[in-house]
């Protein structure tokens, strides 16, 4: 550059630097803008994804649970609103045995040690079996939580899930049914309504049941107290609202818990209120005497049919438990249970009739509720002279409890069959349901059941100030080739109050046996009918049934047709 | 009265004023304040963060709740000071002395895998615990420097090899860096020479050449290294055990756009290293994607703001070092918050000054005070004649 001065010249390398370096600057600048977007599109792939998560993730919950206030199952109710089945967040242990950061012998001792359902040398084998997830313990405790947390071992996994939760623990447990391990439903309502409960738009709310937990509770405990006495092998109850056809109360003895359904036996599962049928005996005569007085085969209270001797027909000899040994009339026939009385009015409605007003009360076909597990009454392959008989007083065909209350129910509430059902029903809601007996016919039933428990067989069952009615049953249990004469089913049908007919209650005792109190009798009207008595007194006011002494049913025209022997027991019962 | 006299005051200087010539004041007036605010956020964020992250992390090894917060306290109380006293050091001085700590902190890099501490698989500290640091971590912000260093001597001397002197010196800091083995560190330090040699000037040609050979040593390292092969096809296809990503998208997205609130996750608590790797998926959870976009947006500011300052810079080392810095600690923070948000595979590394660091806060704090010290400039002084090429005046 400049020649006069080479002494002082930079070198030729140095030489261009000033020029160099403005235009090193200037690449520098440009790539660094360059860069700078680079920088600023990156951020903007982060903040796009950003953006799609905000989007895709839907709206934010809330801090109470992982799920939000809304529970994945919504909860059942009682009528009252008590809580049956609700799902909360329950705790989970599991374990990643790959992941396993302390030496697996450690490890295993202490989840021993905490955790004592499996042995040290089980918790090993999973601990080195490289398996990705296998669960340790579901439904676990916070304390318990709290413990393995302490472990410290960050395989560890302790999770929140959903858990259905029974806070009434036995109570109603058929009613309910339960869930598997994996949260499906298995059987009660719990099947029943399993869409309705896990249905987007329905989860938020709880779903009512006709069921009355005090009702339930008290049904249960006297019939559970009663087959404890009588050393019965099952027992089964229901409260029926005659008007309404709702089931107040559902029983079925023993229980199971629906927390630990696992726990009990498997045949105690079945609901022996609607899926096991049984032939319910004397408790038919009500029925058989209705559809005779309804199809005028009856038109007299005051007639009487021949009872002085068992009745013959062909081979079968029909006769009565406590032989009257007399004529009787129509109201005594029911008192006194009589077999004779009762066959020789069916055998004038013949099977017909007879067979024909069982399917108006639905005996044909399993009972009319909601649940899945229902029993298929034993219906007769042929109507002969004798089944027409039998089946009159309940030998030779069998049905459900259900059945049974339910037909009790329309023979009292004026005639008119209801199905069933275990959803609690607004007024609006009730069917209309079908015309079984007329109401003259109807209001004389509730003559004679009120009868039978004031005058009858039924006496032992009276709940005093209640106006109870009804009708003792005890059969023997069939068996291979006849029947077993000291396995009996003892059953009592009753309603309350008689003189305005609101609730059918049914208490069936399966095989009981007699007790030093009740003189060794195991028939109805010593085992079932006192659960009748305690039970209606306990759940009456819970109804809002009030005790009273005044009202009752007018039974003035019927007791002058009770003949009774001067000096005769009064106690003396079936 | 009569005859007062207004009495002279002694000229007072306003303390922090203009014509304030003390030491720290001079810093005032020097350095870049929107950066110190930016990076006073950061650590106001991450200080947050870390306490929600910490039961989490804290809980699955059985520490005290707050045990990682404590600790992230101290390394703050440590870390702040060290950031504003090297922001103080003359350009000069800090050259020199980068270059030395550059010298030193390789030498520890070389010496760990004979003297190094095993943790998590992997042989990358050095010390006894509980004092021990990454030698790699704080070479990292030395290193960019030296490297400025060598590469701006380019200018001096258009003769001599620095850029095969500056590859030979990477390269070996990348052999040893993935002895530990750390590729995350690997891919920094390599992209980072990449972007040095771009701004120093070198031709694109090298450049591409260079970009190329990176994606040549992938497609090697799918072919003939499992580990990587196994990652990438884990990635792409979502197959595999992809436990963790799993987990870190369930933490993120599980607080919607607003977050649960500060304690309120419940993901997190699930999610292994909350409080380091995967902190930015705890912040989504507890305050929502709006606030990760808040962070994300913070890093980029900071970024932006040092490139927009350098096009008043002419210094070749002064824009080199300081956008070499720039880069490190925005790739760092961008390559964290792609893993959480699952744009690039899990890869280990924490997100500047937010993460429970540890030394490694030390060691990020140091390089953010070399780019404030670098990024520091006399307010008065005329811009660069060349500036104006880049603003509206033509």
């Amino acid at each position: 550059m400049n020649a006069p001065f080479p002494a002082i010249a930079a070198p030729p390398e140095r030489v261009r630097l000033a020029g160099a370096r403005v235009e090193s600057a200037s690449v520098a600048h440009f790539r660094l803008m360059v860069m700078m977007l680079l920088f600023i599109a990156a951020t903007a792939v982060i903040a796009g994804k950003l953006a799609w998560m905000a989007v895709a993730s839907g709206p934010a919950p809330t801090a109470a649970s992982t799920y939000g206030l809304i529970p994945p199952r919504a909860d059942i109710v009682d009528r009252n609103g008590v809580t049956l089945a609700r799902t909360i967040d329950a705790w989970s242990i599991a374990v990643h045995p790959d992941k396993l950061m302390n030496p697996p012998e450690v490890v295993a001792a202490k989840l021993a040690a905490i955790l004592p359902d499996r042995t040290e040398a089980e918790y090993l084998a999973i601990l080195k079996s490289g398996r990705s997830f296998v669960y340790l313990k579901r439904r676990a405790l916070p304390e318990l939580i709290k413990q393995v947390n302490a472990i410290g071992e960050p395989a560890i996994a302790l999770g929140r899930e959903p858990e259905r939760l029974y806070p009434q623990g036995n109570l109603a447990s058929h009613v309910m049914g339960w869930l598997d391990q994996d949260g499906k439903p298995t059987s009660g309502m719990e099947r029943v309504l399993d869409t309705r409960l896990t249905a987007d738009h329905g989860r938020g709310r709880p779903v009512a049941l006709s069921i009355d937990s005090r009702v339930q509770a008290a049904l249960e405990t006297e019939l559970n107290a009663a087959m404890v006495k009588h050393s019965a092998i099952g027992a089964s109850g229901l409260v029926l609202d005659v008007k309404t056809g709702e089931v107040v109360a559902m029983t079925s003895l023993p229980s199971f818990n629906p927390n630990a359904p696992s726990f009990g036996a498997v045949e105690d599962l079945a609901n022996k209120s609607t899926l096991n049928v049984y032939e319910l005996g004397s408790t038919f005569k009500m029925i058989t005497m209705a559809n005779a007085i309804e199809s005028g085969v009856v038109t007299s209270m005051s007639h009487r049919y021949d009872a002085t001797a068992p009745l013959q027909v062909g081979r079968f000899k029909i006769k009565d438990d406590h032989p009257q040994n007399r004529f009787l009339d129509v109201p005594e026939i029911l008192v006194h249970s009589s077999n004779i009385g009762t066959a020789r009015i069916a055998d004038a409605l013949g099977p017909e009739r007879t067979a024909a007003f069982f399917r108006k009360l639905g005996f044909d076909a399993p009972a009319d509720i909601e649940l899945g597990a229902k029993g298929r009454p034993l219906w007769p392959k042929f109507w002969a002279r004798t089944t027409t008989m039998t089946v009159a007083y309940g030998h030779g065909i069998a049905v459900t409890p259900l059945h049974l209350a339910s037909a009790y129910a329309a023979l009292v509430n004026g005639g008119v069959w209801r199905p069933a059902t275990l959803l609690k029903r607004a007024p609006g809601q009730v069917p209309e349901g079908r015309r079984v007996i007329s109401e003259a016919t109807s209001a004389r039933m509730r003559q004679l059941m009120r009868l039978v428990v004031m005058k009858g067989t039924g006496r032992k069952a009276d709940a005093p100030g209640f106006r109870l009615g009804g009708k003792t049953g005890t059969a023997e249990k069939p068996r291979a080739g006849g029947y077993a004469h000291h396995s009996l089913i003892s059953t009592f049908a009753g309603v309350f109050p008689m003189d305005a007919p609101r609730f059918v209650i049914i208490a069936m005792l399966d095989e009981p046996k007699g007790t030093a109190d009740t003189f060794g009798y195991a028939t109805a009207a010593w085992t079932a009918g006192p659960v009748i008595a305690r039970t209606v007194a306990r759940i009456g006011p819970l109804l809002g049934v009030m005790p009273s002494l005044t009202k009752d049913v007018d039974e003035s025209e019927l007791l002058p047709l009770l003949w009774e022997p001067k000096g005769a027991n009064p106690n003396a019962v079936e | 009265m009569t005859g007062s006299t207004i009495q002279r005051q002694p000229k007072q200087v306003v303390r922090l004023g203009r014509a304030d010539r003390s030491w720290y004041a001079t810093w005032f007036w020097e350095i870049d304040r929107v950066l110190l605010l930016l990076v006073a956020l950061l650590i106001g964020i991450g200080l947050i963060a870390v306490a929600a992250a910490s039961p989490a992390a804290a809980g699955l090894e059985g520490k005290p709740p707050l045990y990682y917060f404590t600790r992230q306290l101290v390394w703050v109380g440590l870390g702040v000071p060290a950031m504003i006293g090297v922001s103080m050091l003359p350009k000069e001085a800090a050259r020199r002395w980068s270059i030395w700590a550059a010298v030193v902190f390789a030498l520890c890099l070389v010496a760990v895998p004979f003297v190094g501490i095993k943790v998590n698989g992997a042989v990358r500290w050095i010390g006894v615990d509980p004092i021990r640091f990454q030698p790699s971590e704080f070479l990292k912000p030395f290193f960019v420097v030296a490297l400025a260093w060598v590469l701006s001597l380019r200018q001096q001397d258009r003769s001599l090899p620095v850029v095969p002197l500056s590859g030979l010196a990477v390269g070996l800091i990348a052999l040893f860096l993935m002895k530990q083995p750390d590729f995350g560190q690997t891919v920094i330090f390599c992209t980072v020479w990449m972007a040095l040699l771009l701004l120093s000037g070198v031709a694109m040609k090298w450049l591409y050449a260079l970009g190329g050979a990176a994606l040549g040593l992938i497609v090697l390292a799918f072919l003939f290294y499992d580990v990587a092969r196994g990652r990438i096809m884990e990635f792409v296809t979502g197959s595999g055990d992809t436990y963790h990503v799993d987990v870190a998208h369930a933490t993120i997205v599980n607080g919607g756009l607003v977050g649960l609130g500060p304690g309120g996750g419940v993901r997190k608590f699930k999610l292994p290293e909350s409080h380091n790797d995967y902190i930015f998926s705890v912040i989504g959870e507890e305050f929502g994607l709006i606030s990760c976009l808040a962070i994300a947006f913070i890093y980029l500011a900071i970024m932006v703001r040092v490139f927009i300052k350098l096009l008043d810079e002419e210094d070749n080392f002064l824009i080199l070092a300081a956008a070499g810095l720039a880069t490190q600690f925005g790739l760092q923070a961008l390559v964290n918050m792609a893993v959480n948000v699952q744009v690039v595979p899990s890869k280990g590394m924490t997100l500047p000054f937010i993460s429970y660091g540890g030394s490694s806060l030390l060691a990020v704090s140091i390089g953010f005070g070399l780019l404030l010290a670098f990024t520091r400039r006399n307010p008065y002084l005329t811009r660069s004649p060349y500036v104006v090429k880049w603003s509206s005046r033509q």
